[in-house]
């Protein structure tokens, strides 16, 4: 099968080189029709199926817009996540189908989509900036999934709420919990910075296997991108290169 | 004198500080700016200023704009008290001032022209209260620390006093939209020029939408990023009108129009890089909201030069060697060094030494800023050669005889080259990748490394 890849608000969703996870996907699967949804363009998911919908990291009032430009289609996107298609939402972008975004030096405290119970508390002058590193169930602890936080937000929710992985170190959804980001059924929401996409091919061989189970899933650049993969494992699991600050308190 | 006693006390203790420091041979304004905001964390607003007071902040161009313009006021005659040798932090800042007042406290400087960090506005402005503050453009830095221009921009704006006149880069949506309704401002920018665009690409365009109604702006130039000149199709929105501008931009002559609120003189192109040819409408910007004449003005422009620090050339045996030095972890920074050099003509070769020293053995790098940057600037058929490697910190010499070196190198390449200088004989004779970057002042990459993974 073909597949088909919505970018959502490409233009102001483009932030920290992320959107290179689209880029890295398209490669792996050259046949792949990627659309970009504008903001004032109707989104291709709400009028038909699609097989993976990407929403990239926003700045804090791209938040807000694609807040305003999502709340219309909420039910359409929890129909879809409890029917299985793919999600995949990078950094802040989570934060946009959670219950509420407070940013006290801004200056509001705004509901979110409100797909999931999550709740995103910014502190303008407290980026965190830190790695993660965590198992993901397709790919098991043997490819840890690795990633960095770059970041102003700090999320809660509840812990019947699943997270993407859980953190063997570095922090999860904020500084008290291992537990990372978002996942329910095929919804992948992560505040993880890499790409991740094209950081972990191990997790990037298994999506692709979500995205098409009667395709076997090939990887661009399959050697250098296991081979960088396989170098930075080296790093990460060096406790030399870990700071105090990065693990749950 | 403003502040009394402790001011006093303070302006003491961090004079005395910086003569320790002179003393011992150190300098710096770091440290006794420091000593000086610990005892009077207020200083930089309790402390008597010069009568004119130009701060000049921004991602790119700051040092360049404020030692230009710090140049061109001493060439004026005036006393000018500047940070162009010290931090431009608010220590920094507050140790500028210092230094610009007496013992007793009174003001020996007739202007303070000061570099900013734009993360530390909020120390800074609200005590300085500037009367212009320049911003020469605000595009995506440090993931890490600046996490984005929009966000920069607040952070300025949120500091801002309502008095302060702005100059702002017109070509700049983002830095263009810094301050409150209550801020006089003013604008600079450059003409259409020959390369600009009409539609916006690459991975890092911060502004594209009208900020009203949220449709894809229509552009009537677009030169790179976020910069260029947009109106929003429904009419809501468009770029501010620059009263500034550089025009007729002649790089090989070295020559520019300077627009001033439209009295257009002929002036030297203090350097043909597009991000110069900012910074000196900029500062001619200034100077004639500060007064100075307009035909000194223009003329002092005849014996500035834009610090080379960033930007090397020289010629090796007939090759032009030209090097850039780009801030580290910012990708595009590196489009603009990559734009630049895609624009000398003839076959080349590009060498990029990236490396990350603070980050090799204490953490692993988040090289997620490698996809701000915009390659295509180097996929032309003249860009012969693109080898990567680390910086030569590490590296003593060319050490691969590998076959795969061997193999990659480009015969053409070696058939035109230039006999090899004596320091790059070796290297030549072990890897002839590497010959086109290997220079007594160019160190090669790690050989093995960089040919291989090619
Ligand atoms: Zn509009």
């Amino acid at each position: 099968m073909s597949l088909t890849v919505e970018m959502l608000f490409p233009e102001i969703a483009n932030l920290h080189g992320d959107n290179a996870n689209i880029d890295y996907l398209a490669q792996c699967r050259p046949d792949a029709r990627v659309i970009r949804t504008g903001l004032t363009d109707p989104p291709a998911f709400a009028a038909g199926p699609v097989d993976l919908v990407y929403l990239g990291p926003l700045t804090e009032k791209g938040q807000l817009k694609a807040i305003a430009h999502l709340r219309p289609h909420r039910d359409r996107i929890v129909e879809l996540i409890e029917t299985g298609t793919v999600f995949l939402f990078t950094h802040n972008a989570l934060e946009v189908l959670g219950a509420r975004i407070r940013n006290d030096e801004m200056g509001y405290d705004e509901p979110g989509v409100g797909v999931f119970e999550l709740e995103a508390t910014l502190a303008m002058f407290g980026r965190y900036s830190g790695k993660v590193m965590g198992t993901v169930p397709e790919v098991g602890p043997e490819h840890p999934v690795l990633g960095y936080k770059s970041q102003f937000s700090m999320v809660t929710a509840p812990e019947s709420l699943p997270g993407f992985l859980t953190a063997e170190r570095g922090i999860g959804r904020n500084r008290a919990t291992a537990v990372e980001g978002v996942r329910r059924n095929n919804f992948f929401g992560t505040s993880l910075l890499g790409p991740i996409l094209v950081d972990n091919p191990h997790l990037t061989r298994a999506l692709l296997r979500i995205l098409d189970p009667g395709t076997e899933p090939v990887l661009a650049h399959e050697r250098l991108a296991l081979a960088a993969y396989d170098q930075r494992l080296a790093d990460f699991r060096d406790p030399r290169r870990w700071h105090p600050f990065e693990r749950v308190e | 004198m403003r502040g009394g006693p402790r001011v006093l006390l303070t302006i003491w203790a961090a004079k005395l500080a910086a003569l320790a420091l002179r003393v011992t041979g150190r300098a710096g304004t770091h440290v006794p700016g420091r000593i000086a905001r610990r005892l009077h964390p207020g200083i930089i607003g309790a402390i008597r200023h010069p009568a004119r007071v130009v701060v000049v902040t921004g991602t790119n161009g700051k040092t360049t704009v404020s030692n230009l313009l710090a140049e061109a006021l001493q060439g004026e005659g005036m006393r000018v008290a500047s940070n162009r040798s010290g931090s431009n932090l608010a220590a920094g800042v507050a140790m500028t001032l210092i230094d610009a007042v007496t013992w007793t406290g009174r003001s020996r400087a007739d202007v303070a022209v000061l570099e900013m960090d734009e993360r530390s506005a909020k120390l800074i402005l609200p005590g300085l209260v500037p009367d212009i503050l320049v911003c020469t453009n605000l595009t995506r830095d440090s993931i890490k620390r600046n996490a984005h221009p929009d966000y920069i921009a607040w952070v300025i704006s949120s500091a801002l006093p309502a008095s302060t006149t702005l100059v702002l880069n017109a070509d700049d949506l983002i830095a263009s939209s810094i301050g409150s309704d209550a801020n006089p401002r003013t604008h600079f920018a450059v003409d259409r020029l020959p390369t600009d665009g009409d539609t916006p690409h690459g991975a890092a365009v911060d502004a594209a939408i009208c900020p009203v109604c949220d449709a894809p702006l229509v552009w009537d130039y677009w030169r790179f990023n976020h910069i260029g000149r947009a109106h929003c199709p429904n009419g809501d929105f468009r770029s501010p009108t620059a009263a500034y501008r550089a025009q007729q931009v002649d790089g090989p002559n070295r020559r520019v129009v300077l627009d001033l609120d439209g009295d257009a003189r002929p002036a030297t192109l203090i350097n043909p890089n597009i991000v110069n040819v900012y910074n000196e409408v900029a500062v001619a910007a200034v100077l004639d909201r500060l007064g100075i004449a307009r035909e000194r003005l223009v003329s002092a422009f005849d014996r500035l030069q834009p610090p080379t620090t960033r930007f090397q050339e020289e010629t090796v045996g007939g090759v032009e060697l030209v090097r850039l030095l780009t801030k580290g972890l910012v990708g595009v920074a590196c489009s603009r060094a990559f734009e630049y050099l895609a624009s000398f003509s003839g076959r080349k070769a590009v060498v990029l030494n990236i490396d990350e020293v603070s980050e090799r053995t204490t953490d692993v790098e988040n090289t997620a800023w490698t996809y701000d940057a915009d390659y295509d600037y180097l996929a032309t058929s003249d860009v012969q050669q693109i080898v990567v490697g680390e910086s030569a910190a590490t590296t003593r010499r060319c050490g691969s005889r590998s076959r795969a070196c061997r193999r990659s190198a480009s015969s053409r390449w070696r058939r035109s080259s230039p006999r090899p200088t004596r320091s790059t004989s070796r290297a030549r004779r072990r890897c002839s990748t590497c010959t086109a970057c290997t220079t007594r002042s160019s160190p090669a990459p790690r050989c093995r490394r960089a040919c291989a993974s090619g």
